[in-house]
């Protein structure tokens, strides 16, 4: 909660002028029942005919400033909420954006976006909740009870005695009604869980034929969060009428007390009722509580949400216009080891190679050898647990992310941005040349391709266009890493779903780059003519060499080339 | 209990959906749908009439109260009345615990009742949407169907609650206020409504801009969800082209545009209360001025203080449902459109019936094929006059381009689709004739993307055979090559995967999903492309844990690798849905056709 308040800040001027014109609201409705009084007892008791127009014109008058007041707060406020979830979404953005490819797979991609949009509006609501109704009950009960006080003393204090109970009836509610929201939002969270699962999972579940067995796991979760919703609802709903059965008791007291101070002539009817009236407008100000309350508690939880974000170091900032000289491309790594956070499991363990620049390597190794998080240390997107990387004989902290202008990482299923073909090509960079984008997509294979399509450059892909294949995608991803004329280039597995031919003419074109290329493949066949290639099994390199030295020397080397002596490729990708 | 809404109603009530009167929520058959969540009630009809007399006793208690207060007060300034004013201090108390019973009782079974129909409506969904055919996965977008399933269904359940019982208090205080004011004093009655045109044209003034902007910024969200989607699930693509900035201020322009139009929809929203609270203070000045005139001015008036004090509780009263139904309207008009959307899900076919067909039990797996094509709805054709005939224990390898059939064949054997034309034999019974349920039995699956449940690995293997002990799941996993890769993980059998097997390597997803398969131990083993991201060691264990699994079954593989294709007995070469080429290697190489091409080409570049 302090997050809201601390952002909020921003806008305090707006916020205390909303909160003051609240204030104004509140007074005037304060005073109506005192005027109420003065009109009973000084204009119809009197049977004094001006006293009830002075009155009643003052009335209206109020009327009309609380009117204004009302209005000219909904901007003030709406100012500062609105602005606060603007100011919240931004800096989320900008945090997230700067943290490093580790720290970002703490968070689902789906639960920064629920931050970003559902928690923000919800912060938003309450914010502006606050300002113009929220605190107006306490308020209003509180000024309601002084302003009984200057009435009526013996009859403020009936309606002071009702506070501590209403308090305990509130507190308990505060706290077993928000302890059980947040339980019925797991179970929601849960029933959907089986649902999107059920979804993805659907040719699963029929082949296995398990629908009765699914059934009955969405059975069992819909169960409890049925139970779950009817004991939360249950709670906020009995409260309303244990509330109400105590101010109204109240009011009895009232007018039993006021029927016996008329009687002595301590009191005047006026005021009786104008105290009554204080009353009824308490009572309908309670009904906020339990709309504060689901509010409160769900934006309590979205702001602990935001915060989660927000308190996260941003641990890969990227300054806008670092001076930097292009790297050559040497890489050497010593010693390397690498794990997981919160892991003790090394996945890489003592690597070292020595790589030239312009070289070409191949890496080859099982499933979970390593590959892919190899590849993800050279251009700083994970740093290594111990060891150090150099690149051009310079650690690579000393580098920090400004490496990434010169190296860049194809991944095995490459990810393309919603946009045209160019668009996406350009994505690295936005002041290519036509005749370049042309060029780089020559040399990924995709420009024939591309010129088939309707549009060709300007064809639209993904949801709204055209939908590539696994082996488009590849290319394309190619085409948009050479269009950022990188010094160091990783494929991970990105021809994979390459033809062979297309393939080896992919490669050939980037090896006239003569920039240092990792290639990481299943396939002996990608890195066969490869400057180094090197066998990971289970994180350990197991040999490093030439083609020809690696046939010759290395078991598990020999095992992989034997298995794929007559083995074709893909046979399926045009 | 219509003390809740009155204050709650603004920037939730009015945000959240479509504003009051203006522009309403799409909803296409208001009453078949009503009718329909009614059906889901239905169970509990005895409970929701008792809910309803409740709601009718307390809202005619919510009408006691006031007068009888009014009463005391008259009788305190000395009017006579019927009871002393002990005794009406005993009636109110007897009136003040009933309503404050009657509410609860309301709410305490409403509850039940309401929650009871979400229930029944979520089980009736999610059970129908198991029973879809697959076409429908495909063409709906599953986050469309996810968001009928979760979202809409949440809004009904959120409105069912209080809706019924807010709109049947609102409209019974409303009758039941007027009536009792038209009795007292219609002269006062007149006052109080008066506000009533005042509150019509300001609220239509107010709703015509804020459903201007609430649609506004619902597009927004709606762009910029969408960015987000992409850059967030794209975050190493953008710090590995260094586009950070570029993304932040792509980002800006949208953030400033939401909260232009953001700041516009909750201003105007926030006049909503401000004009209702207002008018009801007006209302009230109304009253007691011109009230207290008329008791002064005209001698023979009926009017006291009591019935001035009653007014202004009523007048309260009053506008508050007028104001809670214009609230109400909309959160069930959206809340029935959400409804709605959802029993369209219903209302889509479920996947042709089990009805009317037989079981079959023993399966030898001799699977023919004659002249089957298969289209889309009235699409262009995927398959055309496919004929092929697998004979029990045979390997059938697909071979051909994206888009040749290969998929359309296997989802024919797995009844995902059925055949337009022609007809599928399985031991010489056409398929449609037999049930999904039990061909399906005796069908194992490997397929392309294996989808992992967030659960141990152990049931997710389990998956395959429900009654298998946990020997057998580790034998099969042993068979499946998986084992030792389960045994390194921390906690291995009963490692916990992240949604669909995050945290794991795509390649041990898969032997996850083989030894899953090996489990069921099925007749007919479907395999697509289950070998192609496997690394090569692996691969040979799997190659040959496979060979071991489709001994003695009929087996259907769309491959890629030459040496699976090879050991194939029947070698299908697809293209355009038409089987252009078959036999075995050998036949096929002697053909010299698009197959021995294909061979050839491939194996220059090893």
């Amino acid at each position: 909660m302090k997050i809201i308040f601390k952002y909020a800040d921003t806008y305090r001027k707006s916020m205390v002028i909303a909160l003051l014109l609240m204030i104004v609201e509140l007074i005037v409705e304060l005073i109506q029942p005192i005027l109420m009084a003065k009109i009973i007892d000084d204009g119809i008791l009197s049977e004094d005919m001006s006293t009830i127009y002075v009155y009643g014109t003052i009335l209206l008058g109020l009327t009309l400033i609380a009117f204004t007041a009302g209005i000219a707060s909904s901007f003030f406020a709406a100012e500062v909420s609105q602005g606060v979830g603007h100011d919240l979404r931004r800096d989320m953005f900008r945090n997230v954006q700067m943290f490093s490819a580790m720290k970002i797979q703490q968070f689902a991609t789906s639960s920064l976006l629920t931050r970003m949009t559902n928690d923000v509006t919800q912060v938003q609501n309450l914010l502006f909740a606050f300002m113009r109704i929220m605190l107006r009950a306490p308020l209003f009960i509180i000024f309601g009870i002084v302003m009984s006080f200057t009435l009526n003393i013996p009859l403020a204090l009936i309606l002071l005695a009702t506070i501590p109970l209403l308090m305990v009836a509130m507190f308990w509610l505060m706290i077993r009604g928000m302890r059980l929201f947040r339980q019925v939002q797991e179970r929601i969270d849960q029933v959907n869980n089986v649902i999107r699962e059920n979804l993805l999972a659907i040719k699963l579940v029929k082949a296995f034929h398990r629908m009765a067995f699914e059934n009955n796991r969405f059975a069992s979760v819909n169960t409890t969060l049925k139970d779950k919703n009817k004991q939360a609802l249950w709670v906020m709903e009995f409260v309303m009428p244990i509330v109400m059965l105590i101010m109204n008791l109240a009011m009895i007291g009232l007018l039993w007390l006021g029927y016996i101070q008329l009687d002595t002539g301590t009191a005047q009817a006026g005021e009786v009722v104008a105290v009554i009236n204080y009353a009824t407008r308490m009572l309908a100000s309670f009904g906020v509580f339990s709309f504060l309350l689901m509010n409160v508690s769900r934006g309590r939880a979205s702001a602990k949400r935001i915060n989660d974000i927000l308190d996260q170091s941003a641990d890969d900032v990227v300054n806008h216009n670092q001076n930097r000289e292009k790297i050559k491309g040497d890489v050497r790594l010593e010693r390397v080891s690498f794990h997981y956070p919160k892991t003790e499991y090394n996945v890489l363990r003592d690597i070292s190679f020595d790589v030239s620049s312009g070289e070409r390597i191949g890496i080859l190794g099982e499933t979970g050898s390593g590959k892919t998080t190899l590849l993800n240390l050279i251009p700083y997107l994970f740093h290594p647990s111990a060891g150090t990387i150099y690149i051009d004989g310079r650690p690579i902290k000393q580098l920090g992310n400004t490496v990434r202008h010169d190296v860049t990482l194809v991944p095995q299923e490459g990810f393309l941005f919603s946009g045209t073909i160019q668009e996406n090509i350009r994505w690295g960079n936005e002041h290519l040349s036509f005749e370049q984008v042309k060029k780089v997509a020559k040399d990924a294979q995709l420009h024939d391709f591309i010129m088939t399509l309707p549009n060709d450059y300007h064809t639209l892909i993904g949801q709204r266009g055209v939908n590539l294949s696994g082996g488009q995608k590849q290319r394309l991803s190619i085409a948009r890493a050479l269009a950022d004329d990188p010094k160091i280039l990783l494929l991970d597995d990105s021809t994979s779903a390459l033809d062979a031919t297309t393939e080896a003419q992919v490669l050939r074109a980037i090896g006239n780059r003569r920039c240092t290329t990792f290639v990481v493949s299943q396939k002996i066949s990608s890195v066969l003519d490869a400057d180094q290639i090197i066998v990971l099994e289970k994180g350990e390199i197991a040999g490093i060499g030439k083609h020809q030295q690696l046939v010759e020397s290395n078991s598990l080397y020999q095992k992989i080339w034997r298995s794929q002596q007559k083995k074709g490729v893909v046979l399926d990708e045009h | 209990m219509n003390t809740k809404r009155a204050v709650v109603q603004s920037p939730q009530g009015s945000s959240k959906h479509h504003p009051p009167i203006g522009k309403k929520p799409k909803v296409k058959n208001f009453r078949a749908t009503i009718t329909r969540i009614w059906s889901y009630m239905e169970t509990d009809k005895a409970m929701f009439w008792i809910v309803l007399a409740m709601i009718f006793l307390s809202s005619l208690l919510s009408l006691l109260g006031p007068y009888f207060i009014g009463v005391a007060v008259d009788v305190m300034t000395g009017a006579d009345f019927l009871f002393s004013f002990t005794n009406i201090l005993i009636i109110l108390i007897v009136v003040f615990i009933m309503h404050s019973v009657t509410l609860a009782l309301q709410n305490y079974w409403m509850i039940d009742v309401s929650q009871k129909t979400v229930y029944a409506m979520r089980k009736d969904l999610f059970e129908h949407v198991l029973r879809l055919p697959v076409i429908q996965f495909q063409k709906s977008q599953s986050g469309d169907l996810m968001s009928r399933l979760t979202n809409d269904i949440e809004n009904v359940s959120r409105t069912l609650n209080t809706a019924v019982i807010q709109l049947s208090t609102s409209i019974l205080t409303l009758i039941g206020t007027l009536a009792v004011m038209l009795w007292l004093s219609p002269l006062l009655t007149l006052m109080t409504v008066a506000i009533v045109p005042l509150m019509y044209f300001g609220m239509k003034w107010i709703t015509n801009r804020t459903s201007y902007y609430f649609k506004e910024q619902q597009k927004e969200l709606g762009e910029m969800t969408g960015f987000l989607e992409e850059t967030l699930s794209g975050h190493s693509m953008v710090k590995l082209f260094h586009q950070e900035h570029r993304v932040i201020e792509q980002y800006r322009t949208r953030n400033e545009q939401l909260r232009k139009v953001g700041y516009w929809a909750q201003v105007y929203s926030g006049f909503i209360p401000k004009l209702m609270n207002s008018l009801n203070n007006f209302s009230f000045a109304i009253i007691v001025g011109l009230g207290g005139w008329i008791v002064l001015s005209t001698s023979a008036t009926s009017i006291t203080i009591g019935i001035i004090v009653t007014f202004t509780t009523y007048a309260r009263q009053f506008t508050r449902p007028l104001n809670d139904l214009a609230n109400q309207f909309n959160t069930i008009l959206s809340a029935v459109a959400g409804a709605e959307r959802a029993f369209e899900v219903i209302d889509q076919d479920e996947e042709e019936l089990d009805k009317g067909k037989k079981d079959i039990h023993k399966v030898k797996g001799d699977i023919v094929f004659r002249n089957v094509s298969f289209s889309y709805q009235e699409e262009e054709a995927v398959l055309t006059n496919v004929s092929f005939h697998a004979k029990p224990g045979q390997t059938v390898a697909l071979v051909g381009p994206t888009g040749a059939g290969k998929t359309t064949i296997i989802s024919l054997l797995a009844r995902f689709f059925e055949e337009v034309s022609g007809e599928i034999l399985l031991d010489d019974q056409s398929m449609k004739t037999l049930t999904n349920k039990s061909i399906r039995n005796h069908l194992g699956m490997v397929l392309q993307d294996s989808y992992l449940f967030e659960t141990s690995i152990r049931e997710n293997i389990r998956y395959g055979n429900l009654d298998a002990t946990d020997n057998e799941v580790e034998e099969a996993a042993k068979l499946a090559n998986a084992h030792s890769f389960i045994e390194q993980l921390p906690n291995k059998y009963d490692t916990l995967l992240e949604g669909n097997g995050q945290g794991i390597s795509q390649g041990q997803r898969q032997l996850i999903a083989i030894a899953r398969a090996m489990l069921a131990n099925p007749t007919i083993l479907i395999l697509d492309e289950a070998t192609s991201s496997i690394d090569t060691i692996t691969e040979i264990k799997i190659t040959d844990a496979l060979e071991k699994l489709m001994n003695g079954k009929t087996s259907f593989v769309i491959a890629h690798r030459l040496n699976t294709i090879e050991k194939a007995d029947i070698i299908l070469v697809l293209d355009d849905g038409q089987i252009i080429e078959s036999g075995n290697h050998s036949s096929l190489m002697k053909e010299k056709g698009f197959y021995a091409n294909l061979v050839s080409t491939q194996k220059v570049h090893q």
